[in-house]
């Protein structure tokens, strides 16, 4: 029992690291922009299946991983000089804006159906399958990976957030967008660099998650409900409070089935949710002077 | 002269709100703008600074007609706005707000005022560099949005209530500072006030405008011997 137990809590981890990775880069361009960008989840299935695609020609692990996050920027660039910056030109409202995502994740996951393949893929690595022994829990090359480079990727947006001149303007922008345009900041410029930089970083849980679990045009929804519910109950702007809501909710959504039937494990996250909503509807981390929804 | 106004009419969606206002400005004045909530004067200085089409009339700047100009064009040419309540970026600390505009300014050439500078003329700001400027007082923020407002080469200074929220000895404190920034630099500026008696102070030239018409337009001796409240 306690076996189980910690793998549950080991995968729930794992799956936390992937999603909170999901959720920070949201609460980036959210911060940044004002833009529900739920499209989030469609370029983080397209990008698995562009690595996906890179693997059946041949192309190794890394630079097919990189492939992902170079089309993920240039996604999220075209969405963003197509899609949101015109709508912000004609005053459109954030509903409307959010119908849009919407109209751009379904695209998404039907190219993405239209191009590869509707039907379940694997990647065909070889070290898929293969586990690694720390102390008494296995974990899969993939899940490794995912530990790894997720939480790397979620301190390296924040090094770059705070230490950077462009990371810095980001957050300016994201702090004051009006002063932001009176002194020169070009608002519209920095939305375009934080698209494009969190959809090169949700390619990585895109691709490794796809490596882990294999991959359907449309199950990111459920990954991206689960970043949503984190960046609202880890206080909205909040990086750090997306990156680590996102691992206790899906900690505890894993062990929830020693409880519950699998099929409920969702619904535990939306109860836990709601109560948190709440009892602290600031969230995990409260930001002062951070954007409203 | 820096700044000309002449014959403005401007307004909202083809409807003019302001009836040919005209000022001028020379080197290091400073125009206190009164007038009643809604009365025009915001107007005035979207007008004056591209954020609004006018309908009629011209805005001159150190000789040269920035009428048809952008806003962008008219701010690569040194028009400085410290808008009300909202001049600094609140989760910035001091020095990252005093960075991100100066290195924008570095980047496109346009530095006669650096971040030392800024430090220099307001040096409550060089004290509190680590502080989040959401964290400061009110007298603080408003230095602060006043030295984001002149990095850069300012031109002329467009001052939109900085004394909103702000304890009586502070504004006088940040107008004492507006007045010795304006003569030290030769900056002109347009100050836009509801605390009349501290306004008259740093004043050289007052206007009130009165449901879009400029119902006075004198220098502050002038101003100084009739009865204001009048005009409002």
């Amino acid at each position: 029992m306690t076996m189980l137990f910690l793998h549950l809590v080991v995968d729930g981890i794992v799956t936390g690291c992937a999603i909170g990775l999901v959720a920070a880069t949201f609460a980036y361009f959210y911060s940044t922009s004002g833009t529900f960008h739920v499209a989030h989840a469609g370029v983080y299935t397209f990008c698995g299946y562009v690595a996906w695609y890179c693997t059946t020609w041949g192309i190794p692990f890394v630079p097919s991983l990189l492939i992902a996050m170079g089309v993920g920027a240039l996604l999220g660039v075209i969405i963003q000089g197509l899609l949101y910056a015109r709508l912000a030109q004609i005053k459109a409202s954030p509903l409307v804006m959010l119908i849009g995502s919407i109209g751009v994740l379904t695209v998404l996951q039907n190219l993405a159906a239209i191009f590869f393949t509707p039907n379940i893929i694997q990647f065909e690595f070889p070290w898929r399958i293969a586990n690694v022994e720390l102390g008494p829990i296995f974990l899969s090359v993939p899940q490794l990976l995912i530990l790894i480079l997720c939480p790397l990727l979620y301190v390296a947006l924040l090094l770059f957030s705070s230490y950077t001149a462009l990371g810095r303007q980001i957050r300016a922008v994201a702090s004051n967008p009006e002063l932001a345009q009176i002194t020169h900041l070009r608002p519209r410029r920095m939305f375009i660099y934080a698209i494009a930089i969190s959809s090169a970083m949700v390619a990585v849980p895109g691709v490794l998650v796809g490596i882990d679990q294999a991959m359907q045009p449309y199950t990111s929804l459920i990954i991206l409900l689960t970043a949503v519910v984190a960046v609202i109950a880890g206080g909205i702007g909040s990086l750090t409070g997306a990156f680590f809501m996102s691992i206790a909710l899906s900690t505890i959504q894993s062990v929830s089935v020693l409880l519950v039937s699998g099929r409920w494990s969702l619904a535990v996250v939306f109860v836990i949710f709601i109560v948190f909503i709440l009892v602290r509807p600031e969230g995990l981390v409260k930001r002062k002077f951070s954007r409203e929804l | 002269m820096p700044l000309i106004a002449k014959n403005l009419i401007a307004g909202y969606g083809g409807k003019p709100v302001l009836e040919k206002v005209s000022f001028t400005l020379e080197d290091g004045e400073i125009l206190a703008f009164f007038g009643h909530n809604g009365a025009g004067k915001s107007t005035t200085l979207k007008a004056v600074l591209g954020l609004i089409d006018t309908i009629e009339g011209e805005v001159i700047l150190n000789g040269e007609n920035i009428e048809k100009m952008s806003v962008d064009q008219r701010l690569e040419r040194g028009m400085k706005l410290l808008p009300e309540g909202r001049g600094v970026f609140p989760d910035l600390s001091v020095r990252e707000n005093i960075e991100v505009v100066d290195a924008v300014n570095r980047k496109n050439g346009r530095q006669m005022i650096s971040a030392p500078d800024v430090y220099e003329l307001l040096p409550v700001l060089a004290e509190r560099r680590s502080s989040i400027a959401g964290e400061l007082s009110g007298g603080q923020q408003q230095m602060l949005a006043l030295g984001i407002a002149l990095l850069g080469s300012p031109k002329c200074l467009l001052l939109e209530e900085p004394s909103v929220g702000l304890q009586p000895d502070l504004v006088e404190n940040l107008f004492s500072k507006i007045s010795e920034v304006c003569k030290h630099l030769r900056v002109p500026a347009i100050l836009i006030e509801h605390k009349i008696v501290s306004a008259l102070k740093i004043a050289d030239k007052v206007m009130i405008i009165n449901s879009g018409r400029l119902v006075f337009n004198g220098s502050k001796q002038e101003a100084e011997k009739i009865d204001l409240w009048n005009y409002f």
